[in-house]
């Protein structure tokens, strides 16, 4: 049988202590390691339900837990290629989903073979 | 209010899986898998440097703007997830524009130990920068 602990503070014998609000507003609400070329799948994720392919550079990562709003933060980071893309971007937020996108070096969108997102905000 | 003091937290049914509610109350998620496994803030200009980091045991300078991040403890695959920031501009040579994972082929230059980054200027050429911060989230080992 599983147990459950109730509190406010988690304090280590030497590293200190950590209010657990920073544990649950702190911790990443999603993120997912992503091929965006040909057939995009992820490689790994937590919190992703699925991925959508909206056109060159452009996709959707949909959660399977919902975010309370669309004030999240999204970190974006794309794989370095010499002939394809370089840099992630944010483009929409959704409780449900957030749009990134993958460009070049010449501000192209451009399909990105590694593609990295991290969600963090409030869970609903 | 309450405290609990511990040194470490295991699950009880599975070792590796905590849960905790989320800040709505409409669900519940991993501790471990929403946890940071690295971070690192590293001097990337002149004798590359760590100035703080958690999970990380050394930093190797692959050249001007390249980077390698060398973790303490491995994680179980190599398809974690990179973020990697930098300095905007040093004032002098608009240093450090952009940022990104080297790929020197079709996959993030991941391995279970090492995260390679590089950074840029404004002209997408590699350029050491003063402030290169990195976290990588996934599965440890």
């Amino acid at each position: 049988m599983a147990g459950t602990i109730i509190a406010d503070t988690l304090t280590h014998s030497t590293a200190g202590s950590v209010t657990t609000d920073y544990v649950v507003n702190g911790s990443a609400k999603a993120w997912v390691n992503f091929n965006g070329t040909g057939t995009i799948a992820a490689r790994d994720s937590f919190n992703v339900t699925s991925l959508d392919d909206n056109g060159t550079g452009n996709y959707d990562v949909n959660f399977t837990n919902a975010m309370g709003n669309a004030d999240f933060s999204s970190q974006v980071t794309a794989g370095y290629s010499a002939d394809t893309g370089r840099y992630g971007e944010n483009l929409a937020y959704n409780a449900s989903f957030a749009t990134v996108g993958a460009r070049n070096s010449s501000g192209t969108s451009v399909d990105n073979a590694g593609i990295a997102v991290t969600i963090s905000g409030d869970l609903a | 209010m309450s405290t609990i003091l511990v040194d470490n937290l295991t699950g009880k049914t599975s070792a590796g899986s905590i849960t905790v509610t989320s800040e709505g109350g409409a669900a519940t998620q991993s501790l471990q898998q929403g946890l940071i496994k690295v971070w690192a803030s590293i001097k990337g200009t002149g004798t590359v440097s760590t100035r703080d980091s958690v999970n990380q045991s050394s930093v190797t300078d692959h050249g001007t703007g390249a980077y390698s991040s060398n973790f303490t403890s491995a994680m179980s695959n190599d398809d974690f997830v990179g973020s990697i920031s930098n300095t905007l501009d040093d004032g002098v040579n608009s240093n450090g524009q952009s940022s990104c994972i080297e790929n020197n082929s079709t996959d993030p230059e991941f391995t279970t130990t090492t995260a390679r980054v590089v950074t840029e200027n404004t002209a997408y050429n590699n350029n050491d920068s003063p402030y290169v911060g990195i976290t990588v989230i996934g599965d440890l080992a």
